[in-house]
């Protein structure tokens, strides 16, 4: 389960994993030039994106009116997705928004998922890069529904200026939720699920660490109990990183319904 | 012994009350603290820096931090408490 590439190399002193175990290189090295892009985190998502259409297509393409099989799978799924976040975050019309809450939900948990599959075991979403991409992707369509549905200056309206406040405090408040919308939103959004899957991640990769250097690298007497604590550590921590991975693509595709849903009902 | 009873009949939805209403503002005001006081604490933090630095003060900074957490707390109870 250790990977031995994560101890640095040489030395005789434990040295816990540290940025590094995120920097991943052209996966051919000194292959052509042209293959330059071709990183790990790069084949994670190319694998993750074709088990998400392959699910779907097995699920959905050819659907029958009594379930079998994978179809079982997906329509629980969908259900899941439809009833926990469509329909309660954005209402009646939560329907229409299912394609791409359910595309959001499912590759994200893919790509998180990736942290704990074996050979893969690098989460995705632990560079920023793609949370970024993510929560730009709501965030641009947040913008868009919410100058269409209340037009530009009822957006703003809106969401500086909630009803029910005595008018002095408008004042006050209107410059935090401007920042806390325009800005803040979209970089919480992102580094909410980056910060969790990096954490992990990172952690994942400290255990198993002190694992194989007591267990197999330097095994001595004194030692061997620190690594038996290691290896215990890294099989609880992996059965948490599931639940931490499943719950942020949960939590992220949950804020990214309720940002469209409030676009679409600022009332809410 | 009227009083446990009355108390267990408050904490029963009544059936005008839409459940995923609930669900809906409880997460939006759950998820929408961070960035309120991260706006907060940033806005009147900054503000307090501004003075700081022209005044040549140095208490406003903080002041500010703790300001803008108190009104983005009192924002999102405004939005979502109620």
């Amino acid at each position: 389960m250790s990977a031995p590439h994560l101890l640095a190399a040489g030395g005789d002193e434990f040295e816990a994993p540290g940025l590094h175990i995120f920097d991943w290189g052209p996966l051919f090295s000194g292959g052509p030039s042209w293959l330059d892009w071709l990183t790990k985190p790069v084949l994670i998502v190319i694998l993750a994106a074709l088990a998400l259409i392959v699910f779907a297509w097995r699920a959905f393409g050819n659907a029958q009116l009594v379930p079998r099989g994978v179809q079982n799978v997906g329509e629980v799924a969908y259900l899941f997705v439809r009833d926990q976040v469509a329909r309660p975050m954005i209402g009646k019309d939560g329907d229409k928004w299912m394609g791409f809450l359910f595309t959001t939900f499912f590759f994200i948990l893919f790509l998180n998922l990736s942290g704990v599959v074996p050979v893969l075991q690098l989460p995705a979403t632990s560079h920023i890069a793609f949370p970024i991409v993510f929560a730009a992707f709501v965030y641009v369509t947040m913008l868009f529904l919410s100058i269409k549905h209340q037009g530009f200056i009822g957006y703003f309206k809106n969401m500086m200026f909630p009803p029910g406040l005595p008018k002095p405090l408008y004042v006050i408040l209107a410059p935090i939720e401007l920042l806390s919308n325009i800005i803040l939103r979209p970089f919480t959004h992102s580094v909410r699920l980056f910060a969790n899957m990096f954490a992990g991640h990172l952690l994942l990769a400290f255990f198993s660490t002190v694992a194989w250097w007591f267990l197999v690298e330097k095994l001595t007497p004194a030692g061997a109990g620190v690594g038996v604590v290691g290896f215990l550590m890294t099989i609880i921590m992996t059965g948490f990183e599931i639940f931490v991975q499943s719950l942020q693509a949960f939590i992220f595709t949950l804020l990214a319904a309720s940002y469209i849903g409030g676009a679409l009902h600022p009332e809410h | 012994m009227v009083r446990p009873a009355m108390s267990e009949e408050e904490h029963r939805p009544g059936p005008e009350s839409d459940p995923s209403d609930d669900h809906q503002s409880f997460a939006n005001a759950a998820w929408s603290i961070p960035s309120y006081v991260l706006s907060g604490m940033a806005v009147y933090g900054g503000i307090g820096w501004l003075l700081d630095h022209w005044l040549g003060t140095s208490a406003l900074f903080p002041i500010g931090i703790l300001v803008g957490l108190a009104l983005a707390l009192y924002l999102v109870y405004h939005r979502y408490g109620r």
